[in-house]
């Protein structure tokens, strides 16, 4: 009997911990999605300016009506509140609490990379001037491996809110300008050329070695002191700043290394239509967006004693810089080569089972719309846009359109459809063809099922779309806010509360 | 008593329980590792950086020595950005455009740096034109509105000089268009 009590007593307890551990597993099973893995790896890919709409005009010119981007093809889907606040605003919930409702990438960029809400234009610092430590610093310490790929100038607002820490946005480099960088609206008096908050960005990330690997553009912000700097700290260098040689696709390829620190343009990368159409062109030996994500990856993964796991950001920046243009056209191609960029890091995510791929936009850009046929309304009484932009020698592209942008009363009234609506010859909307659309349909025909319009010339405060895949994606699903997103790759990373 | 053995397993079952979901939790979530880190995240000193110590010039402009009556143009590192037009000299300011050619969505920084000299070439002094985009000052070139790729421009000849100068060169040290 004693025997029997104790093998009974010995089952009793073995069954109470198994149950225990099953409870708290389900437990934080359901909380997170249903996917509990350590998480090694986050892989944050932002389409700057990317509204939903941008997302499903993509889809529909690329993959037709029934088709998914890749992002779409992400098992958790969320939406994200992108406002900004005012100066020395507090936080939500602060007497002192001021929001802006339509945000700008740089405080934008703050809010997931620091976890505060800021004035636009700030980076790094909350809206009263502090500093305010980011992910990507975090990361850095607590061992990870990190990089930061765009197709800005990193010195922009994007890739900068993880790599420094200033009052403006605009004081990018090479040099200082009190103008450029001082805010006594928020300091109260101008800092000293000392203070982290009035240095140059460029001189930050080419110090502060904040970021292991950066790929992007704007070799023009930065010196010779500069690559000095950068070589001091162990970073291989492709191309050169000291004599402004941008970096070529293939030093790239060939580029090795724990640190490295590679631009392939002086200001922006190119636009994909222009290499594409322009093969033979310096420009064309830029990489592409899925090219550096693929190449980051690999450096960042591939390095011999990383065994903590790495943090990588990476944005697309010309979609929201071709919407401020209404140049639907390019904006199109560059979401679809942002979208190629997150099938590579998917790929690799599949493949590791311990990253977090994150998909999301920091605000949508100028009210871009898909419209019925021949309903066009133009809300600011101009003429629309025209499918492609050639107003600067960085877009030179052929119009479909020759003329746009120019008040037209014959295609529009104003807040009517305009009489001429009805003529090809006084089109009006951006159209594209789709793959469901007839051979014989043409872009920019008024045939062409796909039509675009904007509202604006800037950004809108529309909630963004967001897409996840990987351990814990499932926490990322409904609405959030931008800055819920410091709070998920932190406690995924474990360097944050 | 009898009902003492099976209080006592009831008790340890409890403790097992208790102790397998909080050792279950731990693992599922390490704490975070490096919250109270002592060295700060944020670098926010850089050894070996030199701080400003004024506004930007650009070097080109003592090395220029513009005929009288004419506007030289100073080498900068945004000169593959845009385009001058319109450079003119009248005596008391130099006058001009400049329309960005790389890719706008809007002009965040701008900032064109005049030399004037006198009869002789020489370089007597410098003035600027700054814009600056922000919304909180009133600035005319603020967000509000369509992008814009031109930036005119207008510098007057610092009173020490004033008809004195009889030329001026003028390049841009500061440009950030989004």
């Amino acid at each position: 009997m004693q025997g029997r009590t104790r093998v009974t007593a010995a089952a009793v307890v073995a069954m109470a911990a198994v149950a225990g551990t099953t409870v708290t597993s389900a437990q934080a099973s359901d909380r997170h999605g249903g996917d509990d893995r350590r998480i090694n790896n986050v892989i944050y890919v932002l389409g700057d300016g990317m509204g939903r709409t941008h997302v499903t005009a993509a889809r529909e010119r690329y993959y037709g009506a029934d088709g998914e981007l890749n992002m779409e093809r992400l098992p958790v889907v969320g939406q994200v509140s992108t406002y900004s606040v005012e100066r020395r605003s507090g936080q939500p919930g602060a007497a002192d609490f001021e929001p802006n409702l339509v945000t700008d990438s740089a405080s934008a960029a703050t809010a997931w990379s620091s976890g505060v809400k800021t004035y636009n234009a700030a980076l790094g610092v909350d809206a009263k001037g502090n500093v305010v430590p980011t992910l990507m610093e975090l990361a850095k310490r607590a061992g990870y491996r990190t990089g930061n790929v765009s197709t800005a100038e990193i010195t922009d607002a994007t890739p900068a809110g993880q790599m420094s820490h200033v009052l403006a946005r605009g004081f990018q480099g090479p040099v200082y300008s009190a103008a450029s960088c001082q805010d006594t609206a928020v300091t109260g008096a101008p800092l000293p050329t000392s203070d982290v908050r009035v240095t140059p960005v460029a001189d930050q990330i080419a110090r502060n070695g904040t970021a292991d690997v950066i790929l992007g553009g704007g070799l023009s912000r930065f010196e010779a002191s500069d690559e000095q700097a950068l070589r001091g700290q162990g970073y291989t260098v492709l191309g050169s700043p000291a004599s402004q040689t941008v970096a070529t696709r293939a030093d790239l390829q060939r580029a090795s290394g724990r640190k490295v620190f590679g631009l392939f343009n002086k200001g922006n990368l190119t636009i994909e239509k222009f290499k594409r159409q322009n093969p033979t062109s310096a420009q064309a030996q830029e990489p592409s967006l899925p090219q550096m994500t693929r190449k980051a990856i690999n450096l960042l993964d591939g390095s011999r004693g990383n065994r903590k796991g790495f943090y990588l950001q990476v944005e697309g920046a010309l979609i929201d810089k071709r919407s401020h243009a209404n140049d639907a056209s390019q904006t199109l191609e560059e979401t679809k080569a942002f979208d190629d960029a997150v099938a590579a890091a998917v790929a690799f995510a599949k493949r590791d089972r311990h990253t977090l791929v994150i998909v999301t936009a920091d605000h949508e850009c100028a009210g871009f719309n898909i419209i019925e046929k021949g309903t066009f309304t133009n809300a600011e009484a101009a003429a629309p846009p025209v499918n492609v932009y050639s107003g600067n020698t960085a877009n030179n592209s052929t119009p479909t359109r020759r003329d746009g942008n120019v008040k037209d009363t014959a295609r529009s009234t104003g807040i009517v459809n305009g009489a001429g609506s009805g003529d090809p010859a006084n089109f009006a909307p951006a159209t594209f063809r789709t793959p469901d659309d007839p051979a014989s349909v043409q872009d920019g025909s008024p045939e062409a099922s796909l039509w675009l319009t904007y509202l604006s010339g800037n950004h809108t405060g529309a909630d963004v779309p967001l897409f996840a895949y990987g351990p814990n994606a499932g926490r990322l699903a409904g609405s959030i806010d931008n800055t819920d997103l410091f709070d998920v790759v932190g406690q995924a990373l474990r360097v944050a509360r | 008593m009898k009902i003492r053995p099976v209080l006592a397993l009831a008790a340890v079952a409890v403790v097992a329980f208790a102790a397998a979901a909080a050792l279950t939790r731990v693992l599922a979530h390490p704490a975070a590792d490096d919250q109270a880190g002592a060295v700060p995240a944020a670098r926010t000193s850089f050894a070996g950086l030199a701080h400003a110590t004024g506004e930007p010039t650009l070097p080109g402009l003592e090395r220029l020595h513009p005929a009288p009556g004419t506007v030289a143009r100073a080498p900068g590192p945004f000169d593959d950005r845009f385009t001058f037009q319109g450079l003119s000299f009248d005596g008391a300011r130099v006058r001009g455009s400049a329309t960005i050619t790389s890719d706008v969505s809007d002009v965040l920084e701008f900032q064109a740096v005049a030399g004037f000299y006198d009869r002789k070439g020489r370089l007597l002094g410098t003035a600027r034109y700054v814009h600056h985009a922000d919304d909180t000052n009133g600035d005319a070139h603020s967000d509000a509105g369509p992008p814009s790729e031109a930036e005119r421009f207008a510098i007057a000849v610092p009173k020490p000089w004033r008809g004195v100068a009889v030329s001026a060169a003028v390049g841009v040290p500061i440009l950030v268009n989004e």
